[in-house]
């Protein structure tokens, strides 16, 4: 079933697309806000910014590492950004993360859309939430068409 | 589906009947929510009973609802630093004025 249960958020910015976009790519600018806790210590962010490319960045909270990781997918400044996203502490569960960018008339527009990778390329521990995010789906399927 | 069930148990054939879809169809959607674990389903002579199972759909909605609300966060800092950042060269082009 190709079908998968999505997070979307979306936000308006008064900073221009490749601002915005920037923030996301450069090591500087992202280890100061993406899973940055006021109380945390930002204690590693690598950024290999390129389809393939690994990104990692550790926040130290209360003496404890978290790690949150995965790789680019797609990097289309300052339009699109796709990126895979894990946090091994808390999840087995690899998920998609779609990060589009549409100028605004002051600023820009941000959507970003979070996916759960397809059941195929989990392995065996993440067959129960795959099961229930592809029943929600199926759920939010029926209900969009039924609302429609 | 779901919601129908939501309201009570039901066969398959009172499934299948609001979608005019076919008994074959609905019990291979059933079959796909059991699997999910959303749904299970007894035999009762020749009838199917279905049942909802609310835990799985409250923790898939609370999954959507954590990683909402740890995006929102995100953002909100992002929109924070670029401002402050904003802050930052005003401050700093009003300084080099001055000194002109």
């Amino acid at each position: 079933m190709s079908a998968t249960a999505q997070v979307k958020v979306t936000r308006h910015f008064n900073a221009s697309p490749e601002r915005v976009f920037d923030a996301w790519l450069d090591p500087q600018t992202v280890g100061k806000w993406l899973f940055a806790t006021p109380k945390g210590q930002m204690v590693r962010v690598e950024v290999d910014a390129r389809a393939g490319g690994k990104w990692i960045i550790v926040d130290r909270r209360n003496g404890e590492d978290v790690e949150h990781s995965g790789e680019y997918v797609e990097i289309d400044r300052p339009r699109r950004l796709v990126f895979t996203f894990r946090v091994p502490k808390y999840s087995s569960l690899t998920t998609e993360v779609t990060v589009e960018i549409e100028p605004a008339a002051s600023g820009c527009d941000l959507t970003l859309t979070q996916t759960n990778v397809p059941a195929e390329y989990l392995g065996s521990n993440e067959k129960g939430w795959t099961g229930i995010l592809v029943g929600l789906a199926e759920y939010l399927a029926q209900y969009v068409a039924e609302h429609i | 589906m779901l919601r129908t069930l939501a309201t009570g148990e039901r066969n398959i054939g009172e499934l299948a009947a609001p979608f005019r879809m076919s008994f074959a169809a609905a019990a291979k959607h059933v079959k796909v929510l059991e699997g999910a674990g959303l749904v299970r389903r007894r035999v009762q002579g020749r009838r199917h009973v279905c049942r909802i199972q609310p835990a799985p759909l409250a923790a898939a909605d609370e999954w959507l609802q954590f990683y909402h609300r740890l995006w929102t966060e995100q953002l909100d800092r992002l929109d924070a630093l670029l401002g402050s950042e904003d802050c930052r060269a005003t401050v700093t082009s009003k300084g080099k004025d001055a000194k002109r």
